[in-house]
């Protein structure tokens, strides 16, 4: 062994000096006796921190060095515990031909053990070893589930990956190029790992967490990379509102039925008008006339005005104006009516409608008379109709848009969770099935 | 309050709701014409008012 340059103590634990027995460069052993590899950070050779020689496990041509976010040495407080970082490895895996790796920091206090931080692109989790084997659920879903203190994650993805890169110390036999098979289960924001070869299996439970809280707590200079796209436990920003707003929703919709119940239960919805008349054509006839007076109670409100025509393939229009007796106040209104009907190729059809309903707003109470100025078709002789006037009518117009307005924000949140999912699982082994892009698509070539 | 926003948006849909039932203000009213001091003649000669939505040329429809 190397001979020991310094022996000290921090936060409980003692740091042994050391030379790299390839290059000579200075060692640093944080976890001490937990320590098991030790990479040289100069040359970057595994070597056996249980040997006394330092006995050199791995050397390596490639000498590429990682930039790492977190720097070796880094120590702060984590969940009310303090840490230092003593190892990284970069673990690598391949999809369709492309490579994509992700990052774990392993933390080491001397009372506490070890945890890690692990981070794909900005995303990072709280990892720590569990001892009790989660237990496979027996599901309806079509992914498989385990259980693991109470809660139930759901398979999202396996993938053969390999050991890439290892810096610093570790509490095991750490080995560049060795492969593992990991499959990742998830619980946003929970997330439960396994990762086994020939002759283990390790389970690994970790959690979500913001890079920020770990920039702040370990003091890591600058500031922590922003998160690219969705991480495969991260949690929804839309589910926790959900509960909210579809709560909120169902009290706005009560009240909107109470509302509407209210008003229709307060109108007094009263007929105050109501008359049959008969139009005849003549040359020197005056059309248009006046009703007997009406009163119309209370303080300002609606009347709705009914108008019913015998027509036949036949038009007719109506010049309505009501007017108050008192103030000589007239509101003018047309309606105009048309229907036709008849049988052709596609069979037999309809247009337009022998009656009509409109209804004026804020009409002062007050005794009023109608004036009225039929006008037909050229032609037509005669014609019937019917004229009903009501008074404080209750209407679900305003009811029906509100109602459907209050849904929006909801199914618009509902839709953007619905969004934040796919994309989580799109990643997953669950993701559908791409077509390929490349039908039909030639090379340009004459042979 | 994780939806403040949608909170004001609802109260504020149901204060509409609650004044326009208040007011029995149909969603879709007629297009009005107000006319004030119409002569009190008129009830005895209807013919001689002239309404703005009289003599209007006329859709004659059937397919």
């Amino acid at each position: 062994m190397t001979p020991a340059s310094s022996e000290s103590t921090i936060r409980g634990s003692r740091v042994k000096g050391l030379n790299c027995p390839g290059c000579g460069a200075a060692l640093t052993v944080r976890g001490f006796e937990h320590t098991i590899s030790v990479v040289c950070p100069q040359c970057l050779a595994i070597l056996s921190a249980k040997d006394p020689d330092l006995q050199i496990l791995q050397k390596f041509a490639d000498n590429t060095r990682i930039t790492l976010l977190i720097p070796l040495g880094s120590r702060g407080k984590w969940k009310g515990t303090d840490y230092e970082v003593i190892g990284f490895q970069r673990r690598t895996f391949e999809v369709d031909d492309t490579e994509y790796s992700w990052s774990e920091y392993l933390l080491f206090n001397p009372y506490k053990g070890f945890r890690y931080f692990t981070e794909y692109q900005g995303h990072w989790n709280d990892v720590h070893t569990v001892r009790a084997l989660p237990q496979p659920v027996r599901s309806a879903v079509s992914k498989a589930q385990v259980r693991h203190n109470g809660v139930a994650y759901t398979h999202f993805s396996t993938a053969q990956a390999r050991t890439s890169y290892v810096l610093g110390e570790f509490p095991w036999q750490v080995q560049r190029g060795e492969s593992f098979a990991v499959r990742d289960y998830v619980a946003p924001p929970l997330i439960l790992s396994s990762e086994s070869n020939v002759s283990e299996i390790t389970w690994s439970a970790g959690e979500y967490v913001d890079g920020r809280e770990i920039w702040s707590a370990f003091k890591v200079p600058g500031t922590a990379p922003r998160p690219v796209g969705v991480f495969l436990n991260q949690p929804s920003p839309y589910a926790a509102r959900m509960g909210s707003i579809w709560g909120l929703c169902g009290l706005f919709l009560f009240l909107a039925v109470l509302v509407a119940i209210a008003g229709f239960a307060l109108a007094s919805n009263k007929e105050v008008f109501s008359d049959h008349y008969r139009y005849t054509a003549g040359p020197e006839k005056e059309p248009s006339f006046v009703t007997p007076v009406f009163q119309l109670d209370g303080g300002s409100s609606n009347i709705e005005v009914y108008t019913h025509a015998d027509l036949a393939n036949n038009w007719a229009y109506f010049s309505y104006a009501l007017i108050n007796e008192e103030t000589g106040q007239a509101y003018d209104f047309g309606r105009e009516l048309s229907y036709y009907s008849g049988y052709d190729s596609d069979g037999s059809w309809t247009e337009g409608s022998n009656s009509d309903t409109v209804t004026l707003s804020s009409i002062p109470g007050g005794r009023y008379y109608l004036r009225v100025e039929p006008e037909v078709a050229p032609g037509l002789q005669s014609m019937g109709y019917s004229i009903r006037l009501r008074r404080d009518v209750p209407g679900f117009g305003y009811f029906a848009v509100i109602f459907v307005l209050l849904l929006i924000p909801p199914a618009f949140a509902t839709f953007q969770r619905f969004g934040f999912e796919q994309r989580r699982w799109a990643e997953s082994d669950y993701a559908p099935v791409k077509e390929e892009a490349d039908d039909g698509v030639t090379d340009g070539s004459d042979d | 309050m994780r939806n403040p926003m949608y909170l004001l948006y609802g109260a504020a849909l149901l204060a509409v709701l609650g004044w326009t039932s208040y007011n029995r203000t149909p969603l879709f009213g007629g297009s009005v014409n107000e006319v004030k001091n119409i002569p009190k003649s008129v009830r005895d000669n209807p013919g001689a008012y002239r309404s703005i939505y009289g003599g209007y040329s006329r859709y004659v429809g059937g397919k």
